[in-house]
């Protein structure tokens, strides 16, 4: 799997390279709007990160241009403006996802691995790590043979982290995938709710499954993956 | 023209209309003397007569007419006062009424008109001075949080080392919290955020955040109740309301006391819903109370210093009830109960 990074700003470009290197990533970079506009005419790309602000041409017309000539690989915008017009405008353009800086690494690894696997993934009806399992049509929760409670956030939240199991997820891709929100709340709601969720999941039960990577998410995965 | 060059022509004209009146009564009572050929007699009377008859009249016209003069003359420091009275922080680029005839007052008004105008610049460019201070911020805070959760990455760091790091990526998020707070509160002071209204549901939105005010309290042993929720529907920006229905709610769980508790309530009207949170706790002295939605204001050092939060949460609040029409307010008995009061436009609702 190959991205291209397009950012002008070279220390960023470099720990967003590093990033999804380890993530098993071939990635490019490039500092400048109009290289960046030619660079997927002679490489092909399974995923673009792109910076908004570049010099010599901007994120958003090359963006354009790109959908003009029907060129349909998956765009993450990045942009240090990050209010709603420009979400609109940068989706508009066709986008498939965006990130405002200051940005989460996690963030922006997950949002690109879902690019990367967009179309291509089997969707079984039951979630299965170790020996928790997660029924998305009948909604039942069970972890060996004892089925578990739980309220509806509590199963969502628990939804998303099986359906990226192995996978770090940031407070701010579960905030935006459980709560819907697209702002990030001065609160420790999603700790409090990953607390709560730990306690009916793990607490009686061995090995433990959900982790916190400290300061920089969670990630629910069996033992020794 | 002049004010003074024209009260003093509207003055003359008064006077003239009572010296008019008093020359018509004296040539009349003269002529009509010759005609008799009365001689002067009984001078007392005669005079009190002319003074009853022709004095008399001819004072009230002139205190009238004074009257009259005044209050012409003064209707435009009126108009004038009630402009200058609504002009605050919000509406420094609207200017004042003129009549454009050059007088006194017209040039009073140009002259606040320019005076409003070099304030509005002012204000502009603090406003455009912590856009741009907020924006020029976010490329360093980019480079600083992505390089440090880079170093968090490594698999070969002790936790010792890894708990310090991790502790200073904490707070480059926060300061990334502040940032991006500021740079929402500056565009909407700018005017350059536009809502994306729609017609939602606040009750569910009422009911969503009440669930998570229940997890977000039980941590803290609060008790949480919803006392009531009308069927409201609201032209609004669901996110926005989402974010301001949870800040709210995280405020009532942060400034409580153990063992305390919270009420949330949503009553509507045809017209407006209105959405309450109570909580116990210290409260807010009356000083205090005005100067809660200011940015980064905070009441009591002693007891904001356990509380995290980015500062800006109640002035963002703010924000978004006035961008939506609405209005908040607080109220706060000191060690018993704080409520805080959200009124809102309404589209349509229903009483449960």
């Amino acid at each position: 799997m190959r991205v291209l990074v397009i950012e002008d700003e070279k220390k960023t470009a470099s720990f967003i390279r590093k990033a999804l290197q380890a993530e098993g990533y071939a990635v490019d970079v490039c500092h400048d709007g109009n290289e960046g506009l030619v660079a997927p005419t002679t490489t092909p790309y399974d995923a673009i990160v792109l910076d908004i602000m570049l010099p010599g041409r901007d994120g958003l017309s090359i963006l354009r241009r790109w959908r003009q000539i029907h060129n349909r690989i998956p765009v993450l915008l990045l942009s240090a403006r990050g209010d709603v017009i420009e979400r609109v405008e940068g989706l508009d353009a066709g986008a498939d996802d965006y990130l405002s800086k200051p940005f989460a690494l996690v963030e922006l690894v997950a949002r690109v691995r879902a690019l990367t696997r967009r179309g291509g993934d089997s969707k079984s009806t039951v979630l299965r790590v170790a020996d928790l399992c997660l029924d998305t049509i009948t909604r039942v929760v069970r972890r060996g043979e004892l089925d578990i409670e739980l309220t509806a956030r509590e199963y969502r939240l628990l939804e998303f982290l099986m359906q990226s199991a192995g996978r770090l997820c940031g407070r701010m891709m579960i905030l935006e995938k459980v709560w819907d929100y697209d702002f990030d709340p001065c609160t420790n709601l999603v700790d409090v709710y990953v607390k709560r969720l730990r306690g009916k999941i793990d607490a009686a039960f061995e090995p433990k499954l959900l982790h916190t990577v400290r300061g920089i998410g969670y990630v629910l995965r069996p033992p020794h993956a | 023209m002049t004010i003074r060059a024209r009260m003093t022509l509207w003055y003359s004209g008064v006077l003239l209309l009572s010296t008019l009146m008093i020359g018509i009564f004296c040539f009349d009572e003269l002529s009509e003397r010759r005609e008799r050929l009365v001689k002067p007699s009984k001078g007392m009377e005669e005079i009190l007569a002319i003074v009853l008859w022709i004095g008399l009249p001819a004072i009230l016209l002139s205190i009238g007419g004074g009257w009259w003069l005044m209050r012409k003359a003064l209707a435009p420091v009126a108009t004038l006062t009630e402009a200058v009275r609504s002009v605050s922080d919000r509406n420094l680029n609207q200017q004042l009424p003129r009549t454009y005839n050059r007088d006194e007052l017209d040039q009073l008004a140009e002259v606040l008109n320019a005076m409003t105008a070099r304030l509005n610049d002012s204000f502009t460019r603090i406003q455009d001075f912590t856009l741009h201070a907020s924006h020029e911020l976010k490329t360093p805070l980019t480079v600083l949080c992505g390089e440090t959760e880079t170093e968090l990455r490594d698999e070969s760091l002790n936790p010792a080392e890894r708990e310090r790091i991790a502790s200073r990526l904490d707070e480059l998020r926060r300061m990334a919290l502040i940032v991006n707070g500021l740079t929402l509160l500056a565009k909407a002071d700018a005017g350059l955020i536009t809502l994306n209204l729609a017609p939602v549901r606040l009750d569910e939105l009422v009911q969503d955040s009440f669930g998570d005010t229940q997890i977000l309290a039980e941590a803290s042993g609060l008790s949480v109740t919803l006392q009531k929720c009308d069927r409201t529907i609201v032209k609004a920006d669901a996110h926005r309301l989402r974010q301001l229905l949870l800040n709210l709610a995280d405020n009532a769980v942060k400034y409580n006391q153990p063992g305390g508790s919270i009420q949330i309530g949503l009553a509507s009207t045809d017209r407006t819903a209105e959405l309450t949170i109570c909580n116990t706790g210290p409260g807010i002295t009356a000083n205090v109370l005005s100067r809660v939605f200011d940015r980064f204001f905070r009441g009591d050092p002693a007891h904001n210093s356990r509380v995290e939060g980015c500062g800006l949460g109640l002035s963002i609040a703010q924000w978004i009830v006035s961008a939506h029409k609405g209005s908040i307010s607080i109220e706060s008995v000191p060690d018993q109960v704080t409520t805080v009061t959200v009124r809102l436009p309404v589209l349509e609702s229903q009483r449960v």
